[in-house]
Formats: C-alpha cells, structure tokens, sequence
C-alpha cells in the first residue's frame, strides 16, 4: 500500500511541472462537457421520450463520462511503449518488483492523482455549471466508487496487453488509434449502450469494455441498482480477472524473449 | 560471487530490404537473421573483486551484463550471481545488485532526484536510517546534495551520472555492475567517481564490474581485466600479465647530435624518423635496450635517448585484433 502512495506522490511531482498541459486538459474537458450538454438539449426539445431517461439524467451520464474520462485513462500502453521502443525496459526490469504490479502501482498512482486534481475539480464544475446530478443515495455513490475502480482495472489490463503488442512491434500508434476508436464507442462513453441497434448492443454487451464506463455510470445514474448493479460488478470483476491473467501470461512470454534496444 | 558457464544469446533481428517497397515487403513477409551477442562465455568472479569489463562496441559487454541483472534470459548456459539464477530470481535477484547504464538513466526525468531516491527506497524497502546514512555518504563522496533537488533533465552529465550511482547503491547491493558509468564525464567528476568506486568496493566490499572505453579506468581502479571479444573472452588476469604477454614491445626514441642516415639495427626497426630523431621498436624478449643502445651508439653519437612501453590501449587494441604475444611484438 505505502508503494501505491509512493507512485501518487511521484506523479503528482511528475505532473506539476506540466502546469500548462494541465490547464489545456481542464479547459477541454469542460468544453466537451459543455457541448455534450448541449447536444441532449438539443435532443431532448425535439423528442423529450425517445430515450427513456430524464434530460438530468441524460446530461449527467454525459458529463461523468468526461469527469470520468479526466483520470481513469492512465495511459499505461504509452508508457511501456516508450520504454520498449527506447529500451529504457531495463531500468524496469532492474527493480525488484514484478513488473505487472509495478505498472499497476505506477497506474494507480497516476490515477489518483488524475482523480484528485482533474477529475474533483471537473466534477464540481459539472455540478454547479452543467447541470449534473447527484447519484440517487449513498449505496449508489459506494457502489459507483467499486465500480469505477474495477473499471480502472479492465481500463489498464487493456492497456498494459496493447502496450505489451510493443514488444513485437516497437511502435502501437497504429494499434492504439484503432484501440481508441473501439473504446470510446463500445464503452459507451459518449452514448449509453441501450441505445446501440441490436447486432452492435449485442457485441458492446460481451466485449469488456463497457466496464470500463458504460456500467459505473449506469449505477451513478440509477439504471442499475439492487440485483442489476450487483451483477454489473461481477462482470466487471471478472473481466478484471480474466485479463489480469492474460496480461501476465502475455508478459511471461515477452519476457522469454526480450531483446533491448540500444545494446 | 558470480559463476558463469557456457554462456550464449543468440538474438533474432529482422533483416531490413531496402527501398519502399523493400519495406512494404517486410510487412508481409520478414526474414530474421541469426546474431549470437554471447557465445560460450564462462568466468568466475570472487567477493570483492573490482573487474574491468573491456571489449570493443557490440562485442557483447552488455548483453552478458543484462543476463546477470536477469532482464535478458539466455539462450543456453548457466549464470549463478550469489547463489541464484537471475533470469529465474529476478526480483530477488535485484535485491543484492544495482547497476547504472551509462545511456539511459533509471530516474523520473522530470522529477527532483531526492523524489526518485524515495521511490526506489520504497521500492526496495529500505529501513529509513539506512536511507538516511546513504544520502550522507552520496553527499560527502558525490556532492549530491548541490543537485538533489533539480530534476533530473535540468542535470550536466556529470551530475546525472553521479545522481544514477546514487540510485544504484541506495539499497547496499553486494554487486555492482557499472555499464559506461563514465560516458561523456568531464575528467574532475571522473576522478570523482573513480575514487568513488574504489571506496565502495574497498569499504563496503561490494563487488563490482566496471564496463568502459577509457584504459585509464581501467589502470587507476581495476584489479583484473576481462577482455571480449565476439562474445568470448579472450583475456581475463591482472593488468601485469597483460602487460608481460601482450606489451613486450619498446619503441627506443633516440636524438643524435648531428642528423644521420636511416638504418636497422639488429632485432629493431626503425619505425619513424624526423630530424635528427629516430624511433626504433623491438621486442624486449629479443633484445634488451642496454644492448641496442650500445651497438647504436657505437655507430653514431648519441645525445638524449628515451625508452617508451606501450600503453595500456595500444595493448588493448591488439587483443581486440586478436594478436597473440607473437604478433604484439611485430
């Protein structure tokens, strides 16, 4: 546990220094919550029953989604790209520490951090500016918290597996703009699941990544509860399971064959 | 300490078509190419022990490193470090080595040195007086407390390098493997760090492996040289053997008092001329200086005369050449 405060405080130096990315992030998540606001507004006028949620509702999953977006994203695939490709992996591997949870520590910190400096702030400018809701009770608000940590924990297993791609091919930008593309859709960051046509809700439905935002803000909301939002927590904890294994089943294999770059 | 046995790693690399379409071409289809970075390497290193590590670029110094440190696996052969197998221990491994590689640096780039130091105290778990004891002794031995709170890209090389040797010892490790600790360092915290090395391993009795290109490491700090080559050893002793089998040859520099016609001298040969000066090289298992400089002076008068020993990088050179004693003394 001290480890995971460790890399929270080694981010939160690591983050400072960047004083201006960090005000170009703020300004343009709340100019995405604005406009997503904005786009159900519009909707809502013209069709207030087709969605089957309030407009509160509607906008504060719009919303959440980018708060969420603020800190659950680690980007733990770029990091162990840049140290393959650079062969900086040594460094890594010279500690004494698994290298799997040292990603996660590394992961976690990151997002601690992200959730206390950017997604706080974000949250508190969605409450008082954009009109986002608070969950129904305090079993939800507990709920979304476990939620949202499992999420974190598919959210990096994808990551760490993507970047482990790296090993192979030295450089995932290809791979990783096409991973986005998928994400941001079948997660249903920007638009709730049920809301997909049939064929594709069925595929977002087994695919693991609607753990990653679809289902947390489902229980912040309120459309999952009791039973359905306990079960929604299974399929996430599964899914972090399931690629948990994977990943260090995957990094078994790349480490038999490591090769460094750079002698 | 260290036994290793027959130790080889073989890479596979792709080999690259030219052109565009050459490239397009790998896509689909690449082909590798076999490289063997180590071949049957095997040497034992005793506790204690302050080993040069020499060998000319991509002769597999730090391929052979990396498996000890147990970041690369090898393809066949035995490596104990300590009693354990690094590539099967690693972590714990870790534990009992550091190690500094020149190129890259294992701190956070943008984040004071002090913040990396307690992350990797946290990370090896190090007992907070022990911390504290070791910042002391970085700061009297590496001046570290004029650098410890600028991060690390704002670092001269010289204080990176001197902030990553702090990082290395920060757990007391048994062994050191240093890979190019002294790349790009000005000759003041070369000094620095040389004196820093001997101190380590003299007081604390930590073994260490010393990589590097400059031969005047080398003769101030190390007790024995590994010499490789294409992944083999081809030199392991002290630097006075080195010296008796690989340095016979002498280079007698003589001035004489009026300029005088190139010659041969028996077992010598006349291998520069200039002025009135005159160098002739011989090897010393054939002929003794005193002998040569008595038939030469014979002949001609003498005013000053020098004799010169080759140094340790011209000797080092002809191993690497793989020069046997014969061929040093041509």
């Amino acid at each position: 546990m001290k480890l995971f405060w460790s890399f929270t405080r080694q981010a939160f130096h690591n983050t400072v220094v960047y004083r201006v990315e960090f005000w170009i992030r703020l300004v343009s998540i709340l100019l995405a919550m604005y406009s997503i606001r904005a786009v159900w507004q519009t909707l809502y006028t013209q069709r207030p029953d087709a969605f089957g949620l309030t407009l509160g509702q509607m906008v504060t999953y719009g919303v959440l989604g980018m708060a969420l977006h603020a800190f659950i994203d680690t980007g733990s695939e770029w990091y162990i790209a840049t140290q393959v490709r650079t062969g900086a992996i040594d460094t890594d591997l010279l500690k004494p520490i698994d290298f799997h949870v040292h990603m996660l520590a590394r992961n976690l910190g990151e997002m601690l951090f992200g959730m206390g400096v950017m997604a706080l702030p974000t949250y508190a400018i969605g409450y008082f500016v954009f009109g986002l809701q608070l969950p129904p009770d305090a079993g939800a608000a507990g709920l979304f918290a476990l939620s949202v940590l499992l999420g974190f924990l598919v959210q990096f297993h994808l990551g760490f597996l993507l970047g482990s791609v790296a090993f192979a091919t030295l450089d995932i930008r290809s791979i990783a703009w096409a991973y986005f593309a998928v994400i941001s859709f079948f997660s249903g960051q920007m638009v709730p699941l049920w809301m997909f046509p049939d064929g594709l809700r069925a595929v977002a439905e087994i695919l693991p990544l609607q753990a990653v935002y679809y289902i947390p803000m489902s229980i912040y909301i309120g459309t999952y509860s009791g039973t359905a939002a306990w079960s929604a927590l299974g399929f996430q904890a599964l899914w972090a399971l399931i690629l948990a294994g994977v990943a260090r089943l995957a990094w078994h294999q790349v480490h038999r064959r490591l090769t460094v770059q750079g002698g | 300490m260290i036994h290793v046995e027959h130790l080889t790693k073989d890479y596979r690399r792709v080999k690259r078509r030219e052109g565009l379409f050459g490239n397009l071409r790998t896509l689909f289809s690449a082909e590798y190419e076999p490289l063997r970075a180590v071949n049957d390497l095997s040497f034992d290193i005793a506790e204690g022990e302050l080993v040069g590590y020499i060998g000319p670029n991509g002769a597999g110094k730090s391929t052979s490193i990396k498996m000890l440190c147990g970041i690369l696996v090898p393809s066949s052969g035995r490596i104990e470090v300590n009693g354990l197998v690094p590539h099967k221990n690693r972590m714990a491994n870790a534990l009992q080595i550091g190690a500094v590689f020149g190129q890259k640096t294992q701190l956070w780039w943008d984040v004071p040195v002090i913040e990396s130091l307690r992350l990797f105290r946290d990370i090896y778990k190090v007992p907070e007086p022990v911390y504290r004891q070791n910042l002391e002794m970085f700061n009297d031995l590496l001046g570290l407390h004029e650098f410890r709170d600028a991060p690390v890209r704002q670092l001269s090389l010289g204080q990176r390098m001197r902030a990553d040797m702090a990082a290395a010892l920060i757990h007391n490790p048994h062994l050191l493997f240093l890979d190019e600790p002294m790349i790009g360092v000005d000759v003041v915290v070369k000094e620095r760090l040389r004196t820093f090395i001997q101190q380590v391993n003299r007081e604390r009795k930590v073994t260490v492996i010393l990589t590097t290109h400059d031969m005047v490491d080398i003769e101030k700090v190390c007790s024995r040289i590994m010499i490789i080559d294409h992944g083999q050893i081809v030199y392991d002793g002290d630097l006075e053997r080195i010296r008796e089998r690989y340095g016979t040859t002498r280079t007698l520099v003589i001035e004489f008092e009026e300029s005088v016609p190139d010659f041969d001298a028996p077992h010598a040969r006349l291998v520069k001329s200039e002025g009135r000066r005159k160098w002739f090289a011989f090897n010393r298992l054939e002929t003794s200086p005193s002998a040569l400089i008595a038939h030469i002076s014979a002949r001609y008068p003498v005013a000053d005369l020098a004799v010169e020993e080759p140094d340790i990088e011209e000797i080092v050179r002809t191993v690497y050449r793989g020069g046997g004693p014969q061929e040093a003394a041509r």
